[in-house]
């Protein structure tokens, strides 16, 4: 299948904000400081440069064909649609197949754009910053492919747990960082990574989702939204029209953009995004920024919707470390303010659940971030699913670096 | 005329540069931060007063571990203003107070209650990192602050565009403007002083009257001695915060660690010429 070309349906203002006309809220924009300037400003113009340079795309399309084959299939569900009630009752269930991508996740698309844009604009070296090395280990594959050197930057914390990602980072030859500020975890590995490419301007600084100062956000969109583009020209093959409704997870939301992007002009296609409700909502241990009452604030270069404590940015929580992020990309926030996309959670033992249901009825082992949309995927599709509807959910990744977590699970619920 | 105005004039009859000394507000907690700054204003011309944020991207290690001790004592914008306001009222001397943060405490706060905050308590001026020279913020906050006859700095680096330069330099308002020695991280352990001299002669000549200011990794007398041979402002950071942190270790009580900070403070402030 030919990748079809990228149509830009929601520009943000030159300054890299989306405007609710309603009440004037702004999300995005470029917070950084002064001396990181110049540096965002050679990744700006080059990328606007590079997605014009029909060179520059068509290798591009050929090598996510071909490298990350990026071409994976949708199939039908029987059984998850019997779980929601039957086709009778709600419909069709539908997958779209994206942890059959090379490294196992939606990640590697924007991974390796990036890094072939690093390359384009004359980088040798990259930034990148991770939490579950998913991002990690996609950068690290697609730099080894193109010659670049890396450095991740880690939480400390994060980079203590035992992880199949963080040894193949390491076995593609990426150098990784520990960052032992704040709460050791995401957000503060990716600020470090920041300040890194303000020390490092012929580095390239690389983000791991749809977060980030401009042009990030729209740069990490634009390239994922090659998943949205396939999609959208298999699924009408495969049935004759567009899905009644998609589901994706969300974390930063990368995947989510990646898969709905191409759809948010058509009004029909109900777009749904399900963030980890952790323990419970009301516990306050979460990771579910729009769920869980995130306010108006500014980080990482952004402003966006944010989990906060005072001024400073609240932990994020959740079992599932692809969705650990205290903040939400910002035309994800946008797209949510003027409603075009509706939050759902799962917490995260209806996550776990779900995967083992996966595993058993299924036969697939899904990454735990992509059980929380499939178990609020089939609780919504019961509720408000209808005859001869087709709904379409995001597998978003591979279980495989799940798989020591849910073994300890499944001894314990024997 | 505003507080920072009426020293530069001050000095300029003196022939003399200030000197600032920064330090992360509540390091390494409020009763100890209090004692240093009050101890400091007998040194400083100006004290910049960092509000931390756990997310900052631009601060070198040195400075995330003091955000680190500040956040973990408590410390939030309140606080800092409730700090500030003391050491102004038991001091009672001209020492300007710039406070130095991000843009999302202060959203947080509350940009109007911000600026109102920062006009009761008397703070001279405010630096804000990460707010870019064109967004609305920028607008609200330096209209607003200078309707105050608060200051409003901006920071530029060697490696900044000359439009960038010549915007930052339009944006900052009754204060000096913040001129990095490279473009990095703070605390850098090697500075290359003649770029500097260059950025800020540059300054000069797009704005004669503008006050200069330069800082990031300046930690010797004799540094501090060079740089105010052509500065207004020489700001001292990353070595002060160490002093806190090795006094802090030390397990000094707030007067000892005070006093220990301010003797090294005061021989900085004594290089300027
Ligand atoms: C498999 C998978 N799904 C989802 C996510 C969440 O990120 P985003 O919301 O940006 O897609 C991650 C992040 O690491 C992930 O690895």
């Amino acid at each position: 299948m030919k990748i079809d070309p990228f149509k830009e349906l929601n520009p943000p203002t030159k300054d890299g904000y989306w405007i609710n006309k309603k009440n004037k809220e702004r999300y995005g924009g470029q917070y950084i400081s002064p001396l990181l300037v110049p540096n965002l400003k050679r990744v700006q113009e080059g990328f606007f440069k590079a997605i014009k340079d029909k060179k520059f795309m068509k290798e591009l399309n050929e090598e996510l064909l071909s490298f990350i084959g990026v071409n994976t299939p949708i199939h039908f569900s029987p059984e998850l649609t019997k779980l929601a009630g039957g086709e009778k009752k709600v419909g069709k269930i539908f997958l779209k197949r994206t942890d059959l991508h090379t490294n196992h996740s939606h990640k590697p698309i924007s991974a390796y754009s990036c890094c072939k844009l690093a390359k384009y604009l004359g980088f040798k070296k990259v930034l990148t910053e991770t939490g579950a090395f998913q991002n990690g280990r996609a950068v690290a594959s697609a730099c080894a492919a193109l010659g670049l050197d890396l450095d991740i930057y880690v939480g400390a914390n994060d980079a203590k747990k035992l992880a199949i990602n963080k040894d193949i980072s390491a076995l593609h030859g990426a150098n990784i960082i520990e960052v032992h500020d704040s709460t050791k975890s995401l957000l503060p590995a990716m600020a470090a990574a920041l300040r890194a490419f303000q020390s490092e301007p012929d580095s390239m600084y690389i983000v791991g989702s749809v977060a980030g100062p401009h042009p990030y956000p729209l740069m990490v969109r634009t390239f994922a939204s090659v998943i949205g583009r396939i999609t959208k020209k298999q699924f009408k093959s495969l049935t004759g029209k567009d899905p009644s409704t998609i589901f994706a997870v969300c974390g930063g939301g990368s995947n989510l953009e990646s898969i709905t992007y191409p759809y948010i002009k058509s009004n029909k296609v109900k777009l749904y995004a399900v963030e980890s409700a952790g323990k419970g909502i009301k516990t306050g241990k979460h990771g579910a920024t729009i769920s869980g009452g995130g306010k108006m604030g500014v980080l990482l270069g952004m402003r966006s919707k944010v989990l906060l404590n005072g001024g400073n940015i609240a932990d994020s929580f959740t079992e599932a470390s692809g969705l650990d992020f205290s903040s939400i990309g910002p035309e994800v926030a946008y797209l949510h303010s003027i409603g075009r996309i509706k939050f759902l959670t799962a917490t995260d033992i209806e996550a776990k659940k779900t995967f083992m249901m996966m595993a058993r009825k299924i036969g697939l082992i899904c990454a735990i971030e992509a059980c929380y949309v499939i178990h609020a995927a089939i609780r919504e599709i019961k509720k408000t699913g209808k005859p001869k509807q087709n709904h379409l959910i995001h597998l978003c990744g591979s279980g495989e670096p799940n798989v020591a977590q849910m073994m300890e699970f499944m001894k314990k619920n024997k | 005329m505003s507080k920072l105005n009426k020293l530069f004039k001050n000095l300029k009859i003196k022939k003399k540069s200030a000197f600032c000394g920064f330090v992360t507000s509540g390091d390494p907690n409020y009763a100890s931060s209090k004692a240093i700054m009050k101890e400091m204003t007998k040194h400083c011309h100006i004290i910049e007063a960092g509000q931390s944020f756990s997310t900052s991207t631009s601060d070198s290690p040195i400075i995330m571990e003091a955000n680190d001790r500040a956040i973990k004592s408590g410390m939030n914008m309140t606080k800092t203003f409730k700090l500030i306001k003391e050491v102004i009222k038991e001091t009672n001397n001209d020492t300007c107070f710039v406070i130095m943060t991000y843009l999302n405490p202060i959203v947080v706060y509350g940009v109007k209650k911000f600026i109102k905050s920062s006009a009761s308590i008397g703070i001279a001026g405010v630096i804000i990192v990460d707010n870019n020279l064109n967004s609305p913020e920028e607008k609200i906050l330096l209209n607003g602050l200078s309707k105050k006859g608060i200051g409003y700095t901006k920071i530029i680096s060697p490696t900044n565009s000359e439009k960038f330069i010549q915007q930052s330099i339009k944006n900052t308002k009754n204060s000096f403007i913040y001129i990095t020695t490279y473009a990095g991280l703070t605390g850098s352990k090697n500075v290359n002083l003649n770029n500097v001299k260059k950025l800020v002669y540059k300054v000069k000549k797009y704005s004669k009257n503008m006050p200069t200011g330069v800082g990031f990794g300046i930690k010797t007398p004799k540094q501090v001695k060079q740089v105010s041979k052509y500065a207004d402002v020489v700001i001292c950071g990353s070595n002060i915060v160490n002093k806190i942190k090795e006094g802090h270790e030390r397990r000094l009580s707030a007067p000892k660690l005070a006093k220990f900070v301010a003797k090294y403070v005061k021989q900085l402030s004594e290089s300027t010429k």
